[in-house]
């Protein structure tokens, strides 16, 4: 019992929450120590309670689920948020998990789902959706493409994140490609790592687009 | 002074102009080119010829009807019957001119006429604005002005020999028969372009109403989309609700909250701007969208590298292979679940439909045998017609994964036609 995973449920509807709640509960999975309804509010109570796992909405009013991912791993870089969306934020998915989200399911997961990705979550997995992962390849791809220098996929890398796309889990693709499953959640990790670089090379590039890097005189 | 003051349309301007307006313009202009060479023919007539009666009121004469001319060659043909009374007007003198400026009798004398085929212009020019009925009309008027000219030059009609009468009922009737001909060749034809204008602006109109419906397809399926999802979750949190046993009223106004933000969310889909695509082309991601939420028995994502634009006949033909596809899972795969996947690269596009199924042994001369070929060779031959080529990789226990292959034309990716 006391192997349960400290959740927090970040979601501006209330009915959503308890379902959620609910379901974690129910399955033994893990406590939900902490809600809240605005991306304000969970940096805050997340710093209070200090969750395992952060399962984050995206369309939150006041500040996004975005930029409170940024923050609540900003102070807290051990935390895992787990992004929870309807899927027509897709340009949001991506922008979180590039500021740091290890994953992302959909909200029409079934409740065992649900619990598997928090465990998987907490254990350092990066979840990902087959749609997630062809969000992720065609950022590599306009990457490649516009830009040298920013770090790009691997052969293997690519490999993987395109069986990802179409649907097979880490196990099969281990068994495909006659590496082990845990060969592979690290490849996935990297990709991740990746993405997040591309971030940060973003807002490099922001900075010296508008001056930022240069002192005023 | 103003001596036409009417309202300037400018005929060039072809935009505007319909199609029976330039016809009547191209008439009149060929009318002033004939009336350019009777003037010629005037001054001619003048310098070389005998000495005439009135050799001021002759140079008068050919100086108004250059100066007519000019007026309409500068400004184009005018059809208020205001400017066409002072065209016929100035024809009418020329007329009446011929008469008193030559000698005496010299109108029947077989030498040519001063105003020689001038005045015709003015009843064809009826005909061409009014109609041959008009122009007879016109043309018979200006008859009587050429008979009057043998008073006028001193030649009594009454003593006219019978030749003389010969030329000028001839003279008369090719004023009549030039105004009442072209007259009805220039409705003739008015009549054929206003049935071009018209075909030209059905045409317009099906154009646009073609394009409105493309317009409305393609809002509609947005609304579907977002339709489809806000309903699923309205689905999953009412059965929740219902599983919970007892139902407060705060949470079916919560229930309620959330169909209204769907409701908002679907108004700034409709306001949104259109996702821009290549003239011709169509989303194939948007269609094996379409294609899964259509697949009733198993889970299917679609996860998509971009939206891969394709030429939309060829869009519609991967979706219909891709339904097959899943349709043979939801039937013989005893899957879970389904992930269609596409992606454009290298000038390739690739599109797997991959299950968690029980899978088979995939033998297709064995499955022919057996008689369950049907669907993939269907499945197969939509492919194969595209140009591209399909492929199974399948085992027991390790689910199916069907790979269609298709090489794009460099016209659809550069630029599209």
């Amino acid at each position: 019992m006391t192997d349960r995973i400290r959740v927090m449920i970040v979601d501006d509807h209330p009915v959503w929450r308890d379902g959620v709640k609910g379901d974690l509960e129910s399955s033994g999975v893990a406590d939900v120590v902490a809600q809240a309804s605005d991306g304000g509010e969970a940096v805050e109570r997340a710093l209070e309670e200090m969750p395992e796992v952060v399962l984050m909405d995206l369309q939150l009013p006041t500040v996004s689920g975005v930029d409170a991912t940024r923050r609540i791993l900003e102070e807290m870089p051990h935390a895992k948020v787990l992004i929870l969306s309807a899927s027509a934020e897709e340009a949001d998915v991506l922008e979180a998990v590039k500021s740091g989200a290890s994953g992302y399911l959909l909200k029409s997961a079934t409740s065992e789902e649900l619990a598997d990705a928090v465990r998987r979550t907490r254990a350092g997995d990066a979840v990902f959706t087959p749609s997630l992962a062809g969000l992720v390849l065609d950022e590599f791809r306009r990457v490649a493409r516009g830009s040298e220098g920013e770090p790009d996929l691997t052969a293997r890398e690519n490999e993987v994140l395109k069986l990802v796309a179409k649907g097979y889990t880490y196990k099969e693709i281990g068994e495909r490609l006659f590496i082990s499953t845990k060969t592979v959640q690290n490849h996935v990790h990297n990709i991740l790592a990746k993405l997040q670089l591309h971030k940060r090379y973003e807002l490099m590039r922001y900075a010296i687009q508008k001056g930022l890097d240069r002192s005023p005189e | 002074m103003a001596l036409f003051p009417y309202p300037v349309v400018d005929l060039q301007d072809r935009s505007e102009v319909t199609e029976p307006e330039r016809l009547r313009v191209t008439l009149a202009r060929g009318v002033l080119l004939f009336r350019w060479a009777m003037v010629a023919f005037m001054t001619a007539v003048a310098a070389t010829g005998e000495p005439f009666r009135r050799p001021m009121l002759a140079w008068t004469s050919i100086g108004v009807a250059a100066a007519w001319t000019t007026v309409l060659t500068v400004q184009g043909h005018r059809w208020q019957t205001s400017y066409m009374l002072v065209d016929f007007a100035v024809c009418a003198w020329l007329l009446v001119a011929s008469g008193v400026v030559v000698p005496v009798e010299s109108v029947v004398s077989g030498r040519p006429f001063f105003a020689q085929g001038y005045p015709v212009s003015a009843a064809v020019m009826w005909g061409v604005a009014r109609g041959p009925g008009s122009g007879l009309a016109a043309g018979a008027a200006l008859s009587l002005f050429l008979i009057a000219v043998r008073p006028l030059n001193g030649v009594s009609l009454d003593e006219l020999e019978a030749r003389q009468v010969a030329t000028l009922a001839g003279a008369v009737l090719n004023y009549i028969v030039a105004a009442g001909a072209v007259g009805l060749v220039a409705r003739l034809l008015v009549e054929s372009a206003e049935a071009v204008d018209a075909a030209n602006r059905a045409a317009v109109v099906e154009r646009e109403r073609a394009a409105r419906l493309a317009e409305r397809e393609r809002i509609g399926r947005q609304i579907h989309d977002s339709v489809l999802q806000s309903l699923a979750l309205i689905h999953k949190r009412g059965r929740e609700l219902m599983r919970a046993g007892r139902i407060a009223p705060e949470r079916v106004a919560e229930l309620a909250e959330i169909a209204g933000a769907q409701e908002a969310e679907l108004r700034g889909l409709i306001l949104r701007e259109p996702e821009e695509s290549p003239t011709g082309s169509a989303s194939l991601r948007a269609a094996l969208e379409q294609t899964a939420r259509a697949v009733d028995g198993v889970a299917v994502t679609v996860s998509s590298v971009g939206p891969v634009w394709l030429d939309r006949a060829c869009v519609e033909e991967i979706a219909a292979a891709t339904r097959q596809a899943l349709d043979n899972v939801v039937e013989h795969a005893a899957a879970r679940s389904a992930t269609i996947f596409a992606e454009e690269e290298d000038g390739i596009v690739s599109i797997t439909v991959r299950d968690d199924g029980r899978g088979f042994a995939y033998d297709e001369d064995h499955l022919r045998a057996a008689g369950k070929a049907g669907m993939l060779k269907s499945m197969k031959g939509r492919i194969e017609d595209l140009g591209g080529t399909m492929s199974v990789s399948s085992g027991p226990g390790r689910g199916t994964e069907i790979e269609f292959r298709l090489e794009t034309e460099p016209h659809r990716t550069q630029e599209p036609a």
